[in-house]
């Protein structure tokens, strides 16, 4: 009877708990508190994280996201003349060979209009959507330099003005950003801060006469450095905080002409060599209070705000460069021939288009699902559906252009064909815009995060030993084992996915479902010390991305058949495709995650590594060596 | 081991060319040392080696004790050896001799060498003592002889001398196959090889000499921390004073990890920090002794925790806040009692442990940790080492207590 009475009490301040955690959750939005106030209906932003607990939040991602027509006209029209001017007058092997970006490409970039594709029209940029500018990152992305420059000028080197920066600062820098008279860039990384906020040096202090700071410290890989006039600098502020000097990271608009500011020489990288990226160091630079993005202190959010929403768009970049390879590629492959076959007859590299076209498709998939979410009223925060596209993406790139590569064999190899260019220039993805190890991270705890808020009333409940609800449980268990595994929502009748798409409909309901047992017995065993088990956090991240490609796929291609798109047989078959491969490995990893899984080598793993890094070297002994 | 086995069946194939070899240890020419291997089958029936123009003069027993020699060294052990083995064709008296020999190879120092082993089992006469029927074979053939093979295999054993091919083709030749010490050498070379590397920080036989070589050595093993950077705070060196009096400087090493360096910066300047020691390291036979720097533990009430600061991390949260513990059956670690016993923060050795030249290394120690300077640094030193020395050696009852001596001294820069 107590334990009854209990479950009725816990329950109900669960669901209080839940209604309030739904209005606290949102916090990666801290800085548009007024603009979130007037969206016009509440909305559930929650898709992935909904996951998490198992369930489909098929509202947020059925139908695919669609653009106007008339949308579709414009951007058709944009997309024409940068094609044309990436075909004919870029010259990528020169700008890799030479190792900047020549004038005349710089000049014909900003006609046009690249320099400020998501700048509101009233300051002299396109104004596009997300969605928009996702198309165009698909052609920009053809040249790696290019697509950096431009993402380090816009996605993250001007975004802190756009997002956060008040009217007269967007009035005094947008219009010149956006025509590409003032090349912008973002300056966060020091040499002993990555991700840390705490090892940040570069200090800003407030002048004698109050009027305005003084930045010293110095940057280092900073995109467009050596280029940029305008830089969205983030230094270490003194901030009173109930009555205690503290320190917090300020964001600050700093232009070159400011003075105090030097850069470095170019780094030498492998990759997008035509980028420039260097040091820049900042010797008592005045910056007048009016340049303080946000409010002073308010730095460490505006910088979270700008990373996460830089990445979804590499999502697309990575599609069409691999779209373009794929045509370069095949070509090959059907001209060439051995023992009077073409290579396109062998199962082998017939393989390796089947992994380019998956590849590509999803990508695409998941670029503009996400990007059509972000494009919704009410600025949701798709910030965990970015970070999958950007670790997706940036991986599945690497496999296709180097299996690209493979087709070619010798030939790929050497500097006559673009792909070891290809190869060089997208070895960065999985690195810069916050590391797919860190992201993964991102992915997986924020998850975390959200499922244990709601579910910790009931796993506490379980640990205390209640028999009520462990009969529930093992009710449910056995209703699942017994019946349709869950009874499918997105398939079926009145569902949302087209019939040839079923049977992967139900496969990936099956592992969402599994998904959300999962993770809550994760919560229920490691709790909050989640946190240091990052090979599990590493699978979780690796199930979701997943699941959030299927789910896109699906959608995707269920809109194709209604539709009635060209190929989309071809689409089902892709699908149909990368689910069922999906699906066995998300089954794989999550066997992997239960307890005592033989399946599971982690423990293995840490030692093999602690051993090796105890001693800083390989140390086995030689295979020659013996001992008499 | 496969090519003693290859060796084995080659047994009684080259009867007359291993008669001429019949002294693997000592090869006169270069014939000898190609077949060095070879050995002789016990089918050839015993051919008491160089038999032939041996002249009968000088067969008498060597008189006294053939060890008795001014030069202690491998080669005059050498020679005993020789001298015994040309005086008499039959040995006589070689198993008394061969224990004498045992006995004296650490004198000579070559009680670690293999050749010498090897030379000393020649001395033993080849295929008298091997079985030659299966009775004889039944019982202890010639049981004196082999405790006395077995005996020098022992001491091979104590000192970690591994036994090389060449020591078991003398003693098949010796013994036969089967005999007690091929066993003994079978199950040497069974374990020796499994534990030769069994210890993960080995000590070289050869101690380096140089004092501050040593000290380098000691203190690279007491601080296992690749990062951690060994200083010569001062060379061993005399001085000669205004008075004409004569002041060894004893040598100073430090040792100090870039964590040791971190974790003194953070130091409550509150809080005095301790020399120690000296405490005892031994080296195989050597004892050195070395000095610590530490501090007493926090006390636990004033442990300040740093607090979690949730915009610690660009890309993702350090922490979740969730009032979810790990599950017991989770918990992998063992319940391990924690003695929390202070930092220490550098080590050094010296050869003399005085508080004047520990004063030195706390001064230099002072130039890479300024910290150090701020911070009251107290000693706390026991007898002196070279007194713990002499009282080991004397055997004494438990040392004395450590005469406590404190001294506050502040430097200010």
């Amino acid at each position: 009877m107590m334990n009854f009475c209990r479950i009725l009490v816990l329950s109900n301040c669960f669901q209080i708990r839940k209604q309030l955690l739904r209005c606290i959750w949102p916090k990666y939005v801290h800085c548009f508190p007024l603009q979130r106030s007037i969206k016009t209906h509440s909305r559930n932003h929650a898709y992935a994280k909904d996951l998490f607990l198992g369930q489909v939040n098929k509202a947020e991602v059925f139908p695919y996201p669609e653009i106007e027509i008339e949308e579709l006209e414009e951007i058709k029209q944009l997309v024409a003349p940068v094609e044309k001017f990436f075909n004919e007058e870029v010259d990528s092997a020169k700008i890799d060979r030479e190792a900047r970006i020549p004038t005349e490409t710089l000049n014909g970039l900003k006609e046009l209009g690249l320099f400020g594709i998501q700048v509101p029209e009233q300051y002299g940029g396109l104004g596009l959507s997300n969605t928009m500018y996702a198309r165009l990152a698909e052609i920009i992305s053809l040249d790696g330099s290019i697509a950096v420059t431009l993402a380090a000028h816009q996605a993250i080197g001007l975004k802190g003005i756009l997002i956060a920066g008040n009217e007269s600062q967007k009035k005094k820098y947008l219009p010149k950003l956006a025509s590409g008279e003032h090349i912008a860039a973002f300056c966060l990384t020091e040499a002993g801060s990555g991700s840390d906020a705490a090892s940040i040096q570069t200090r800003a202090t407030l002048s004698d006469d109050g009027k305005h700071y003084l930045l010293n410290g110095s940057k280092i890989w900073i995109s467009n450095g050596g280029m940029a006039d305008i830089m969205t600098v983030f230094a270490r502020t003194e901030v009173v905080v109930n009555d205690m000097k503290k320190d917090k990271i300020s964001a600050f608009l700093v232009e070159r002409a400011f003075g105090g500011i030097t850069s470095g020489k170019p780094e030498d990288k492998l990759g997008i060599r035509g980028s420039n990226t260097c040091e820049v160091s900042f010797d008592n630079v005045p910056v007048p209070l009016e340049n303080i993005i946000g409010q002073i202190g308010d730095g460490f959010k505006i910088a979270m705000n700008i990373l996460n929403s830089g990445r979804f768009s590499m999502g697309s970049s990575s599609a069409g460069m691999i779209k373009k390879i794929i045509e370069l590629t095949s070509e090959y492959a059907a001209t060439r021939k051995q023992f009077n076959k073409s290579l396109s007859e062998f199962g082998m590299i017939q393989e390796k288009f089947a992994v380019m076209a998956l590849n590509a498709f999803v990508m695409e998939s998941m670029a503009y699902l996400t990007s059509g979410m972000m494009d919704r009223p009410g600025l949701p925060d798709c910030s965990l559906e970015a970070a999958v596209v950007k670790v997706f993406s940036s991986e599945g790139g690497w496999i296709c252009v180097s299996e690209a590569l493979q087709v070619l064999g010798g030939l790929g190899y050497t500097k006559n064909y673009p792909y070891e260019r290809y190869i060089r220039d997208c070895r960065i993805l999985p690195i810069f815009e916050g590391t797919n190890e860190i992201l993964r991270m991102y992915i997986a705890l924020t998850g975390m995060q959200y499922a244990g808020n709601i579910l910790t009333g009931k796993i506490k409940e379980m640990k205390k030993g209640n028999i009520g609800l462990a009969f529930e449980m093992i009710g449910k268990k056995l209703k699942n084992s017994f019946g349709s595994v869950t009874n499918s929502a997105l398939s079926g009748k009145n569902g949302v996915v087209h019939p040839s798409l079923a049977e992967s409909a139900q496969k990936f309901e099956q592992n969402v479902h599994l998904f959300g047992s999962t993770v809550e017995s994760l919560l229920y065993r490691y709790g909050k010390t989640i946190v240091d088990e990052q090979l599990i956090l590493k699978k979780v991240a690796d199930v979701l991305i997943n699941l959030y490609a299927m789910t896109a796929v699906l959608s995707r291609s269920s809109r194709s058949i209604r539709l009635g798109l060209r190929n989309h047989d071809h689409e089902v078959l892709l699908t149909n495709t990368f689910c069922n491969d999906a699906y066995f490995k998300n089954n794989y990893w999550m066997t992997q995650l239960q307890k005592n899984s033989p399946e599971n080598n982690d423990a293995s793993i840490k030692k093999i590594a602690k051993e090796v890094l105890e001693n800083r070297s390989y140390i086995c002994s030689h295979p020659l060596e013996r001992t008499y | 081991m496969k090519c003693t086995r290859c060796l084995l069946q080659l047994l009684g194939q080259s009867a007359h060319t291993a008669a001429r070899l019949a002294r693997p240890t000592l090869p006169r020419n270069p014939q000898h040392e190609q077949a060095v291997r070879r050995f002789r089958g016990n089918k050839g029936g015993p051919v008491p080696a160089e038999f032939v123009g041996e002249d009968p003069g000088k067969r008498s027993v060597v008189p006294g004790d053939p060890f008795a020699t001014e030069r202690k060294t491998k080669a005059s052990f050498a020679e005993a050896l020789e001298v015994f083995a040309k005086a008499d064709v039959r040995r006589r008296g070689h198993v008394e001799f061969i224990y004498a020999a045992l006995k004296k190879m650490p004198e000579f120092g070559v009680e670690r060498d293999l050749a010498v082993y090897n030379q000393l089992l020649d001395v033993f006469p080849k295929e008298v003592f091997v079985p030659r029927n299966f009775i004889q074979r039944m019982f202890n053939h010639y049981p004196r002889q082999q405790e006395c093979a077995v005996q020098l295999l022992e001491q091979m054993e104590n000192y970690g001398v591994m036994p090389n091919v060449e020591t078991k083709v003398l003693l098949v030749r010796i013994f036969g196959e089967k005999g007690h010490p091929v066993r003994k050498y079978q199950r040497i070379m069974y374990w020796f090889p499994k534990f030769k590397h069994a210890n993960p920080f080995p000590i070289p036989h050869q101690l380096p000499e140089d004092p501050v070589d040593l000290a380098r050595f000691s203190l690279k093993r007491i601080a296992n921390h690749l990062d951690a950077k060994v200083s010569v705070y001062q060379m061993p060196r005399t001085d000669v004073t205004d008075s004409g009096d004569q002041i060894g400087l004893p040598h100073i090493v430090g040792i100090q990890s870039p964590d040791q360096m971190e974790l003194l910066g953070k130091h409550d300047p509150g809080r005095p920090v301790f020399v120690e020691g000296p405490f005892p390291l031994w080296l195989r036979k050597t004892c050195v002794h070395y000095y610590v720097l530490r501090a007493e533990p926090v006390p636990p009430g004033e442990k300040v925790e740093e607090p979690y600061d949730p915009e610690r991390c660009f890309n993702y949260p350090l922490q979740l806040q969730l009032d979810l513990d790990r599950d017991l059956g989770d918990i992998e670690t063992f319940d391990v009692e924690d003695l929390d016993e202070g930092p220490v923060f550098a080590m050094c050795m010296t050869s003399q442990g005085d508080r004047a030249t520990l004063n030195r290394w706390i001064s230099g120690l002072q130039e890479s940790n300024p910290v150090l300077g701020h911070i009251p640094t107290l000693f706390r030193l026991q007898a002196g080492a070279s007194e713990l020395r002499a009282e080991t050696r004397r055997d004494e009852s438990p040392a004395e207590e450590p005469e406590e001596e404190e001294e506050a001294r502040r430097r200010r820069n």
